[in-house]
């Protein structure tokens, strides 16, 4: 049975839901029994060579003429320019891909990686939770690839502020670590609603690989498990609960599953594949209050009624670790405000992933999307852009895919833009449904959901993807596409799309294999 | 640098490639499990064999979250089967449609040039598809426009 998939829902989906204010997020739970191997490194810049050099002993100070000063000085800077000091905040996707991107790249200076857990994919967890995979599986950078790349790493330590001025990051142990350049790489926390018990024994998050394994020890084949929220987090492990637990129930406050993800018909189509997979959906219902019944959560609903059941999980948003920049001059809108370079209002500050606000592929717009790949792009152009080369990012496109028991769900760009012309295939029987959005003769969004077992839809995905990457005009197409809305496959290939798409590198160059 | 050079006027659409595909990647004459598909184009008059153009970017290699996929040695973009999760990043980061989902063992595949000889090549009896040194990479160029006005004006014509 195929169980979930990746990428990360939308920040949006944290916003507050219903009518509860500003929805105050629960602190999360730092792994922190990772963190016990922390380097104790010195954190002393190495001496600047070029001020030792000005003040070479034994030559008396004689005034140079203007353009013997000159050379001396760039002689002196050539000879003894210290290595430049790049600091990484945060070992998620983002920031392992900058740091080997930096050096794939050819750059030379120290780095130093700031990080409250050690590196793994919070992506493959659900992996880790189905059973297929073990917890070791998740890692990422490993103690011999951090070696390699020559990081520093300061396990186990949070970010708790950062003085601009004198370029100096401040850790929540009170240590100092100065930069020439940065990364704001923290990424995300789990959000729970500010119901009372929302803490109650049985209630969990599934965003840490603490919080995979703490859940994953709570699951039982007799176990009723209750998911509040149906977004896509919670779609990511669905199917390993429906695999490990007798019972499943979804409490979701919208009026509908995936609110964020696919519309109201591609939901519908969904939900009937649940529920006749045995899933009970419980949508446009509030939880109000979780009490502890004989040690187990019982769930106390809108309108009176009750649940109970042996495990919660609250999948319901994230938030970006932003806290900590308060008072900095760094711009925080939605997320860190970045330019094309990915630099924040602090040029020598970078931003990346879930905490920086930028580029939409479409539109141009300047957007949070805490998605696995968009995380990844940005890590590899700050990688590029410490590294001294000049990238510019083309913007991030939109994506997500999840497949729960056999079913595939994906989105892709503009998928709700409210002003686009709308092409729709809907196929209730095969549980197949497409659907186009149009600006124009441009694909600026598409959903998609289909049994994997259909051996186009594969293709299909990644076409999509490449139509509303390469934005190109599909002309008479498109309302050939009006009446034969499940054949992508003709539009795309006679589009001249592989073509279009060709040339495009993100970094400016072949991308080398990451295992170099 | 050798690759894939796919000439589509020549294809007969005889399916050969996917069979001797799917044998090669998984032991099974099964074309559902081919990373090669024929696509017909102008109701099966024309046909274009399509599979990975081995990109510059490998968006499906940058994409993945446990480096899964790696560069082989002939420049191919491989899956490493045993780190895979088949978490399907990779199918919707590819622009070009060819990454693949195995439904049997969850993971995902792509062409991976069999390891130098590809079996497609070798099975293409009207030399459509040859092994060869070749910079090109953009098969399809203008084919399957070129092979579809058929589709659109018959199109027109119910309207």
């Amino acid at each position: 049975m195929a169980a979930t998939r990746p990428a990360k829902r939308p920040a949006r989906a944290a916003k507050p839901k219903g009518k509860s204010p500003a929805r105050k997020a629960h602190a999360k739970p730092a792994a922190r029994s990772a963190a016990k191997a922390m380097a104790k490194a010195s954190l002393k810049r190495p001496k600047a060579a070029a001020k030792v050099i000005a003040k070479r002993p034994g030559k008396p100070a004689k005034p140079l003429t203007k353009a013997a000063a000159k050379a001396a000085a760039k002689g002196q800077a050539k000879a003894a320019r210290p290595a430049r000091r790049h600091v990484i905040v945060g070992a998620g996707t983002a920031g392992i891909n900058a740091i080997r991107t930096l050096r794939q790249l050819g750059g030379t200076g120290e780095i130093t990686l700031v990080a409250a857990e050690r590196p793994y994919s919070r992506m493959v967890l659900p992996y880790y939770l189905d059973g297929s995979i073990g917890a070791a599986h998740a890692g990422t950078a490993s103690p011999t690839h951090l070696e390699r790349w020559g990081v520093k790493a300061l396990f186990g330590r949070r970010a708790a502020g950062l003085d601009t001025a004198a370029g100096k990051l401040k850790l929540d142990n009170g240590d100092e670590v100065p930069y020439d350049d940065l990364l704001i790489a923290t990424g995300s926390s789990a959000a729970r609603p500010p119901v009372p018990g929302a803490d109650a024994p049985g209630v969990h998050s599934f965003w840490t690989l603490a919080d995979a394994e703490g859940l994953s020890r709570a699951i039982a084949p007799n176990s009723h498990v209750v998911m509040v929220g149906a977004g896509f987090i919670a779609f990511t492990i669905l199917g390993g609960i429906m695999q490990r637990a007798g019972r499943v129930t979804i409490v979701e406050v919208a009026s509908r599953i995936l609110p964020r993800m696919i519309d109201d018909a591609g939901a519908a189509l969904v939900g009937q594949w649940l529920q006749a997979k045995g899933v009970t959906l419980r949508a446009g219902t509030t939880l109000q209050s979780i009490q502890s019944k004989g040690g187990k959560p019982s769930l106390a609903l809108a309108g009176g009624g009750t649940l109970d059941c042996d495990a919660v999980v609250m999948a319901t948003g994230i938030r970006p670790n932003l806290e900590w920049l308060k008072g900095s001059p760094v711009q925080v809108n939605h997320g860190i405000v970045v330019d094309d370079r990915l630099r924040s209002s602090v040029p020598n500050v970078y931003a990346a992933g879930d905490v920086a606000e930028a580029k939409n592929l479409i539109g141009g717009a300047r957007e949070v999307h805490a998605i696995e790949p968009t995380a990844m792009d940005h890590g590899r152009v700050v990688g590029a852009n410490m590294a001294g080369k000049d990238v510019r990012y083309a913007g991030s496109l939109l994506m997500n895919i999840v497949s729960v028991a056999g079913l595939d769900i994906a989105s892709f760009g503009a998928w709700d833009d409210p002003q686009a012309e709308v092409i729709t295939g809907h196929a209730p029987a095969r549980h197949a449904y497409r659907k186009y959005l149009f600006r124009g003769e441009r694909l600026v969004g598409a959903i998609l959901v289909s049994p994997n077992a259909e051996t186009w839809s594969g293709n299909d995905l990644g076409m999509l993807k490449g139509l509303v990457q390469a934005g190109r005009p599909l002309g008479a197409w498109k309302a050939w596409l009006r009446q034969n809305p499940f054949d992508i496959k003709k539009p795309y290939l006679a589009g001249r799309t592989v073509s279009a798409l060709l040339p495009h590198t993100t970094l400016g160059q072949a991308s080398p294999s990451p295992r170099e | 640098m050798k690759a894939l050079r796919i000439e589509p006027e020549k294809c007969t659409g005889c399916m050969r490639c996917e069979l001797a595909c799917s044998y090669m990647q998984t032991g099974a004459f099964q074309p559902a499990k081919a990373v090669i598909r024929v696509a017909a184009l102008e109701a099966h008059t024309s046909y274009a064999p399509y599979t990975c153009v081995q990109c510059a970017e490998g968006w499906c290699m940058t994409a993945c979250p446990v480096d899964a996929i790696a560069i082989s040695p002939l420049g191919a973009k491989i899956v490493l089967a045993d780190q895979c999760v088949g978490c399907k990043l990779c199918t919707i980061a590819c622009p070009y449609g060819t990454m693949h989902f195995d439904v049997n063992t969850h993971k995902a595949t792509k062409c991976n040039l069999c390891a130098g000889d590809p079996a497609c090549a070798a099975a293409c009896p009207t030399a459509a598809i040859v092994w060869t040194e070749t910079d090109n990479r953009d098969w399809l160029g203008s084919f399957a426009a070129e092979r579809s006005t058929f589709n659109l004006t018959g199109m027109a014509a119910s309207k």
